[in-house]
C-alpha cells in the first residue's frame, strides 16, 4: 500500500524514537513481549491519530503519552489501583552511608550492578516507576513528564521525591544483602 | 544559602530544574560547603547510574524492522 509521503516522514520520525518507547513500555510491563505489543499498537494508534500531534512540540513526549495511556488502558485495568507505594519514610541513602560509616559514600554506588537497579526500578508501582523512567532514564524536564502524564508538576514532583526513596531503599536493602555494606554501614570490602 | 537549602535544592539542580538565579547561589555554596558538594556528587552519581543501567535496552533490530514493514 502506497502510503502519503506525509505519513511516512511522520513515521519515520516517529520510529526515531522507537527505542525510548521499547525501553519505557519494556520497564513498564517488565516482559519483552508484551512491551513490542504495546509499542505497536501505540505507533499504530498514533497514526491514527496524527492529525492531533502539533508540529514543532515534543514528539518523543507526545508518543510517550500514547505508550503509557495504552498500557494503562490494557494491562491494568484501572489507574487506581497502583497508588501504593511502601512507606518508607525519609530514606536518604547517602545519609544512610554516611550515618553508618560507609566511607567513601560513592564507592557503594560503583559496587552495584545495573540488573540491580533495573530491579529496584521495576519494584516501584508503575505511577512512580514511570516517572523516574521519563525524569531519570530519558531525560525529561517536570514540564514535560506533566504533561506526558496529565498531571500538575507538583505532582510529578512528589511522585519523583517517594520513587526515589523507594529506590535507594531497595539499593541499600540489595547492598547489605549482597555484603556490598553490613548492616553496621561498613563496607563489605576491606579498605586499602 | 545554609546547607538545609542547599540540600533541599539538589534533586532539583541534578535534574538542571532551578532557575539561573538559583544554580548560581548552590554553586557558590557547594564551592564553600565540601558536605554538601560531597552529597551533591553522590547523587549526581546515583542520577547517572539509574539513567545507565535503564538506557541500555534497545529496541530488537527483527522488531524494528517489522515496525518499518507496518508502518512505512
Amino acid at each position: 500500500m502506497a502510503e502519503s509521503p506525509a505519513r511516512t516522514a511522520f513515521a519515520e520520525e516517529a520510529l526515531t524514537h522507537l527505542d525510548t518507547l521499547y525501553r519505557g513500555a519494556l520497564r513498564l510491563t517488565r516482559d519483552p513481549d508484551q512491551a513490542q505489543d504495546l509499542v505497536q499498537e501505540a505507533y499504530l494508534r498514533a497514526l491514527r491519530y496524527q492529525h492531533s500531534y502539533q508540529q514543532g512540540t515534543n514528539m518523543k513526549a507526545w508518543l510517550f503519552a500514547i505508550m503509557r495511556n495504552l498500557f494503562w488502558d490494557r494491562f491494568k485495568g484501572s489507574r487506581k489501583e497502583d497508588v501504593s507505594l511502601d512507606d518508607v519514610g525519609e530514606f536518604v541513602l547517602y545519609d544512610k552511608l554516611r550515618d553508618e560509616g560507609a566511607k567513601p559514600e560513592a564507592d557503594v554506588l560503583d559496587k552495584l550492578a545495573a540488573s540491580e537497579v533495573v530491579r529496584a526500578v521495576e519494584k516501584l508501582p508503575p505511577l512512580h516507576r514511570e516517572v523516574v523512567l521519563l525524569v531519570d532514564v530519558e531525560g525529561f524536564s517536570y514540564k514535560d513528564a506533566a504533561q506526558t502524564l496529565g498531571v500538575p508538576i507538583g505532582t510529578v514532583m512528589s511522585r519523583l521525591h517517594r520513587a526515589r526513596q523507594q529506590l535507594q531503599k531497595s539499593l541499600y536493602d540489595y547492598a547489605v544483602e549482597s555484603g556490598i555494606v553490613h548492616g553496621n554501614g561498613a563496607q563489605g570490602v576491606p579498605q586499602t | 544559602m545554609n546547607c538545609n537549602d542547599c540540600i533541599e535544592k539538589l534533586d532539583r539542580y541534578v535534574d538542571r530544574e532551578l532557575n539561573a538565579v538559583e544554580v548560581v547561589e548552590l554553586k557558590l555554596h557547594l564551592e564553600g560547603c565540601p558536605p554538601c558538594a560531597d552529597q551533591y556528587e553522590f547523587q549526581a552519581n546515583l542520577s547517572r547510574l539509574v539513567k545507565r543501567s535503564c538506557e541500555c535496552d534497545e529496541a530488537p533490530p527483527a522488531f524494528r524492522e517489522k515496525l518499518r514493514q507496518i508502518l512505512l
